[in-house]
C-alpha cells in the first residue's frame, strides 16, 4: 500500500491570448510541469469574475491561479488593467474574510513565456503543497452532500 | 422640531408651485424609535412628515424605482450626507439624473437635527470633501481590531460562524440603495452561482460577492446592517473595502455625480506587489 500523499488541486483561470498560448508553448516545447493544475480558458482576464475563484475553492480546489497578458499586451487593449484593479480589491477582501492570499495567485504570462509557465506551475504546486489542503469547506460540503467536482 | 416644521413648509411650497412632484421622507413607524418611508404628494401628507435623529434609513434607493423619474419631473428626498453620496454614485452610474433630485439634507448629533444647506447635489461637494478628510470610522470598533489580529484560519472561522446565521433572505440587498441590478447574481440559476438551500454552504459566497460588488460604492449608510434579521456585522466588511479603495486608489465613493466608478476604470500605473 502506498501512503496517501497530499496532491494539491490547482485551478488556473487563464486568458486565451497569452497564458493559454504560453501553456501551449510549454507543451509543444515538451517542458514538463506538475500535473496538478486544471486549466480553464477564458477570453480575457477581464472576464474572470471573483465568483469563479470562490466557486473553485468551494468545489475543492486547494489553490487558484489567475493569469493573463502582461499590462499593455491585452488583445482587447485594457481587459487586464480592469482585471488588475479588481484583483487588488478582491485580494484584500479574501484576506479580511480569512482565505489566505497565498492560495489565490495572480501572474502575467505571455504567449512566448512557455518556460515561465512551466516554472510557475511547479513553484505554485510546491507552495500549495506546503500550505496543505484547503479544508475549511470540507465539512460543509459533506453535510450538504454537494458534489465536489474536482 | 424646528427643522421638521421648516421642512414641512418647504415641501408644501415646492409641491404647491409644482417644482417637485413628490417628496420622499419619513413618518412614524410601528414603535416610537422606528420610522418608515413617507411618499408625500399632497400638503396633507406633508403634515405626517417626521424628521428627528431616529431617521436613519438611506432613502435614496427608492429613486431608482422603475418609472419614477422617467417623466423628467423633479423629486425631493430627505437625505443624510451618506444619502447624498449615494445620489452621486447613482448619477455617476447613469441610474438617475442628479438634476432631477431635490435634496432636503439633514444631519444629527445626539438628538439634535440640523438642516444642511443646498438643494442640488453640486452644492454639497464642500461638505462631502470634508467628510472624505474626516471619515466616520467604525474601525475603532473592538470587533474590527479583533479580526485584524486573527490569522487566516481564525478569520475564516469567525466569518463562517457569522455567515452561518445568514438565512439568505437578501434583506441586505433589498435595503441597499446600490443594489439595483434587475437580475441579481443570486436570482440567476444558469449557472447557479450561489447555493439556494438553507444550508450554510453558499452563505460565504453570497456575502463575499455582495461585499465585492459594493467595494468602492458603499457609503456606509448602514441600511444593510439594520436590515439584517440575524445581525451579521456587514458594515465591517463594507468599511474594510471602503478603506481599501481609499488607500489604494484615493477613491472616496460619491464625491460628485461625474466621479468614475473605481472598479470600472483603471490607471496604467496602478501599483500592485502580488502579481508574479
Amino acid at each position: 500500500m502506498s501512503e496517501l500523499k497530499f496532491e494539491p488541486k490547482i485551478v488556473a483561470f487563464v486568458c486565451t491570448y497569452c497564458t493559454y498560448a504560453g501553456a501551449d508553448l510549454a507543451g509543444t516545447s515538451r517542458l514538463k510541469y506538475a500535473p496538478n493544475v486544471r486549466i480553464v480558458r477564458l477570453p480575457c482576464t477581464g472576464r474572470i469574475s471573483p465568483m469563479f475563484i470562490l466557486k473553485a475553492l468551494q468545489k475543492g480546489a486547494d489553490g487558484v491561479l489567475v493569469s493573463g497578458c502582461h499590462p499593455g499586451d491585452c488583445h482587447f487593449t485594457h481587459g487586464n488593467y480592469h482585471a488588475r484593479r479588481r484583483w487588488m480589491v478582491f485580494r484584500a477582501l479574501l484576506d479580511f474574510t480569512g482565505i489566505s492570499p497565498e492560495r489565490v495567485m495572480f501572474s502575467w504570462i505571455s504567449a512566448a513565456e512557455g518556460s515561465k509557465f512551466a516554472d510557475l506551475i511547479n513553484s505554485v504546486t510546491e507552495d500549495i503543497r506546503k500550505l496543505g489542503p484547503f479544508d475549511q469547506y470540507q465539512q460543509l460540503i459533506k453535510e450538504t452532500e454537494s458534489p465536489a467536482t474536482l | 422640531m424646528i427643522t421638521q416644521e421648516r421642512y414641512r413648509t418647504t415641501v408644501k411650497e415646492l409641491l404647491a408651485n409644482g417644482s417637485i412632484k413628490m417628496a420622499i421622507g419619513y413618518r412614524l413607524g410601528s414603535t416610537p424609535d422606528r420610522r418608515r418611508p413617507l411618499f408625500i404628494r399632497t400638503s396633507e401628507e406633508a403634515d405626517q412628515l417626521v424628521l428627528d435623529s431616529t431617521c436613519m434609513t438611506n432613502l435614496s434607493g427608492y429613486l431608482v424605482t422603475e418609472g419614477l423619474l422617467s417623466d423628467e419631473k423633479k423629486v425631493g428626498i430627505f437625505l443624510r450626507p451618506e444619502g447624498i453620496r449615494s445620489i452621486n454614485i447613482l448619477a455617476a452610474e447613469y441610474q438617475l439624473n442628479a438634476d432631477q433630485i431635490v435634496i432636503f439634507g439633514f444631519d444629527s448629533t445626539g438628538r439634535d437635527v440640523r438642516p444642511l444647506d443646498g438643494r442640488n447635489v453640486g452644492e454639497f461637494s464642500k461638505l462631502l470633501n470634508e467628510i472624505k478628510e474626516h471619515p466616520l470610522q467604525i474601525v475603532k470598533e473592538p470587533l474590527h481590531w479583533r479580526i485584524e489580529k486573527m490569522n487566516a484560519k481564525e478569520r475564516f472561522d469567525f466569518w463562517q460562524e457569522e455567515f452561518s446565521r445568514c438565512i439568505k433572505c437578501y434583506a441586505c440587498r433589498q435595503a441597499c440603495p446600490m443594489c439595483y441590478c434587475r437580475r441579481c447574481i443570486v436570482d440567476s440559476n444558469q449557472p447557479q452561482w450561489i447555493n439556494t438551500s438553507s444550508h450554510t454552504l453558499g452563505n460565504f459566497e453570497w456575502n463575499i460577492v455582495r461585499a465585492f460588488h459594493l467595494s468602492g460604492r458603499c457609503v456606509q449608510c448602514g441600511n444593510c446592517d439594520r436590515a439584517c434579521p440575524v445581525n451579521i456585522p456587514l458594515r465591517l466588511i463594507n468599511q474594510r473595502m471602503a478603506n481599501e479603495v481609499l488607500d489604494g486608489f484615493d477613491h472616496f465613493a460619491g464625491l460628485s455625480p461625474t466621479q468614475e466608478p473605481v472598479l470600472a476604470s483603471f490607471k496604467k500605473d496602478d501599483t500592485e506587489t502580488f502579481i508574479l
